[in-house]
């Protein structure tokens, strides 16, 4: 059953590829963030990712239209930035001191109440979110057919890439949580409120969290157990990408999503193993990750 | 601690004083209850099935009790099977020797059917009725004289679409679907009616993604890449919604005709509301749109009224399978499992899309296949089937002799 490999085929699939990786580029970066900033290796990410694409559904079946869809993607980010804010006023602030297995420990707790959470909150019904009709079907590309919301996440990844970049190395704050990730009692010697830089951080990745699962909900169905997919992906992506390095994010999320759909051109079946060989490749030869690790 | 022990003691007393004051009950009335112990899904994303299905049961019940039967009445206990295998197998052992259940019905999971079928039905010989277990091996090569289903299943979901895909221009299929049991189990049925049907047919390639697979898109591109004649997707249950999704958001059916076996199943759309994909073909033993039988109108309205929403496939099995039930405890006569057995081959009863045969060959009930099309319905405001075909089910279910000779095998 050999599907012959065409140029067409190819180049459609590095763009669904490369679309894919801009979702998982906004979530583990936002992942890579807290780990980088906080030193918290942050099991409940995908939790918050979840529950982002639940909002967005929210949001959009409640206000309807094309306007409800864009809401959803400016509510559901600021809605899990207000719950991971509670999260780190409450609980978070606590625990930066301790050791990185009580973390791992505390944010797999986390993630199971979250999970329960939604569980209540929306039940166990699989949701489903269509993006507006004009980025809906395909557009030919090289004569094969691109769904145009696929391209529109290709807008979207970059955009967020760079306003990443500006916001951590042109702005103070920036400056400051890079400061807090190398050395955080210097710091705090210096007079800047370490807790709330942290606090602000955590949102900032959270948000990024937030954002990918509401992009990422008009391409899948919405449901419980989203989370425990994308959280061991971008964990593999952060580690292969460089730990903390948020281009370190972006190669990884690259080099993730491409291996998976150039994967089911050659081997449909199998397709699921190629991110996870490349992992394996790429930590034999390099454990420290490609990028340079802030750890 | 001598608080305790002595609270301990009363408990134990007043357990003994429930057990001896139950066990006294049965014993004053002179015709007994039938129990039926219902081991199905009650939890998770599979509970909208089990549910639905016991919802129907329970309003066949109602009607029955009131006439009663033999005498007595129809009473159920309900298990969880949670989804699994091995619970259910637990369940359903524990129901018939402790609750002393004259039959099981169940369950939605093909899986624990044949399990239930094997391991309980056949070996404690206690009568076992699927209502949702679409395995066409259970009343197939794995039948057996205690096992029954009131479910149409793959073979008869194959022969059906075969019969009308056989009849349109496709040549080159691709077949896509989840990599399980189910899946594959579609695919093959689908295949062996489409070959003999139309030999000059070919798959010009495969895909199977891992069951849960959130993002198909790549998958998708792969495929329309290919450009077969038409695609047959093997995926049902939670796996569906995902498929029709990305149907729709690459406009694949558009370019591509599409055929699913239960994309126009009313439960898998209604949540898609209008944003469902059109013009997707589908087989289903069941709407509660169609035909516009005044008993099924009926049936619908009742079902309405009481539950809030339109009943799906499964109370529509698990309604029927009641009246199976009762009609056949009446026609036995007693309370005998051998004479219920007896009584059930080849028994007829109403349903709300008309009588309901019981084959006596393989206990597979013969359901007529529906086959339509899917399209936005400005009514109901999701999507429903159009060109709705009727199947007569004597033809779309395997022969008596193939039956025969597919459990010699066994």
């Amino acid at each position: 059953m050999e599907q012959s490999i065409t140029l067409a085929g190819v180049t459609s699939q590095l763009l669904v590829g490369l679309s894919r990786a801009m979702i998982l580029f906004i979530v583990s970066s936002g992942l890579s963030f807290i780990l980088g900033v906080l030193r918290v290796p942050n099991v409940a990410h995908g939790s918050l990712y979840m529950i982002g694409a639940f909002v967005a559904h929210s949001v959009a079946t409640a206000v309807g239209g094309v306007s409800g869809f864009w809401l959803a993607l400016v509510l559901a980010p600021l809605t899990v930035a207000v719950i991971s804010l509670i999260a780190e006023r409450t609980l978070f602030c606590h625990l930066y001191e301790r050791e990185h297995l009580m973390l791992l420990l505390f944010t797999f707790a986390l993630m199971l109440i979250l999970g329960d959470l939604t569980k209540i909150t929306w039940g166990a019904d699989y949701r489903s979110l269509t993006a507006p009709p004009f980025l809906q079907g395909s557009l030919s590309v090289l004569g094969t057919a691109f769904p145009r919301y696929n391209l529109f996440l290709l807008v979207v990844g970059p955009v967020v890439a760079v306003g990443l970049w500006l916001l951590t190395s042109k702005t103070m704050f920036g400056k400051i949580a890079r400061a807090a990730a190398v050395d955080r009692e210097m710091v705090g010697a210096i007079g800047v409120n370490v807790s709330w830089v942290f606090a602000l951080a955590f949102v900032l990745g959270c948000l990024l969290a937030g954002l990918g699962g509401a992009l990422v909900s008009p391409t899948v169905s919405i449901t419980l157990g989203m989370d425990h997919t994308i959280i061991i992906e971008t964990f593999l992506i952060v580690t292969i990408g460089g730990l903390g390095n948020i281009w370190g994010a972006m190669v990884g999320s690259l080099i993730f999503g491409i291996t998976q759909s150039i994967g089911v051109l050659i081997l449909p079946q199998f397709a699921i193993v190629f991110p996870y060989l490349a992992v394996v490749v790429i930590l034999t030869l390099k454990p420290t990750g490609l990028l340079k690790s802030v750890w | 601690m001598k608080k305790r022990e002595a609270f301990g003691s009363w408990l134990v007393l007043a357990a003994a004083a429930i057990s001896v004051a139950t066990m006294l009950v049965p014993g004053a009335v002179e015709a007994r209850n039938i129990k039926v112990g219902i081991i199905d899904t009650y939890s998770g994303p599979a509970a909208v099935f089990g549910n639905d299905a016991l919802n129907g049961f329970k309003m066949a019940l109602e009607e029955i009790n009131k006439q009663g039967v033999l005498g007595g009445k129809i009473e159920i206990v309900t298990r969880d099977d949670k989804f699994k295998v091995d619970i259910a197998l637990n369940m359903a052992k524990e129901l018939v020797l402790k609750e002393n259940v004259d039959l099981l019905v169940g369950t939605v999971n093909s899986g624990v059917s044949l399990a239930v079928s094997d391991a309980v039905a056949k070996k404690e010989k206690i009568p076992f009725i699927t209502w949702m277990g679409k395995s066409e091996n259970i009343t197939g090569k794995n039948g057996h004289r205690y096992v029954f289903s009131v479910t149409e299943n793959t073979a008869m979901a194959g022969k059906a679409a075969a019969n009308v895909l056989s009849k349109k221009p496709y040549k080159k299929y691709w077949v896509a679907g989840d990599d399980y049991e189910y899946g594959h189990a579609l695919d093959e049925s689908l295949w062996r009616y489409l070959k003999q049907a139309k030999p000059d047919v070919e798959v010009i390639g495969k895909t199977w993604w891992k069951l849960g697979e959130p993002d198909l898109i790549p998958y998708f591109t792969s495929i329309q890449a290919a450009n077969p004649d038409a695609i047959h997707f093997c995926t049902g249950g939670a796996s569906m919604a995902n498929v029709l999704k990305t149907i729709k958001t690459t406009g694949i059916s558009q370019k591509i005709p599409v055929y699913i076996h239960t994309a126009i199943d009313y439960a898998v759309l209604k949540p898609l509301g209008a944003e469902a994909p059109e013009g997707v073909m589908g087989t289903m033993d069941y709407l509660f749109y169609y035909p516009e039988l005044s008993m099924n109108q009926k049936f619908v309205k009742e079902f309405q009224a009481r539950f809030g929403v339109p009943p799906g496939f499964p109370a529509f099995h698990a309604y029927t399978t009641a009246h199976f039930i009762a009609e056949a405890y009446r026609q036995a006569g007693k309370i005998d499992t051998e004479k219920f057995i007896d009584a059930l081959e080849g028994l007829k009863v109403d349903s709300p899309v008309g009588k309901v045969e019981m084959r006596a060959c393989d206990h597979q009930a013969i359901f007529p296949i529906l086959f339509g099309t899917t399209k936005i319905s400005k009514e109901y405001g999701f999507a429903v089937a159009t060109d709705i075909m009727t199947l007569r089910g004597v033809e779309v279910m395997p022969a008596c002799g193939e039956i025969e000779a597919a459990r010699k095998g066994q």
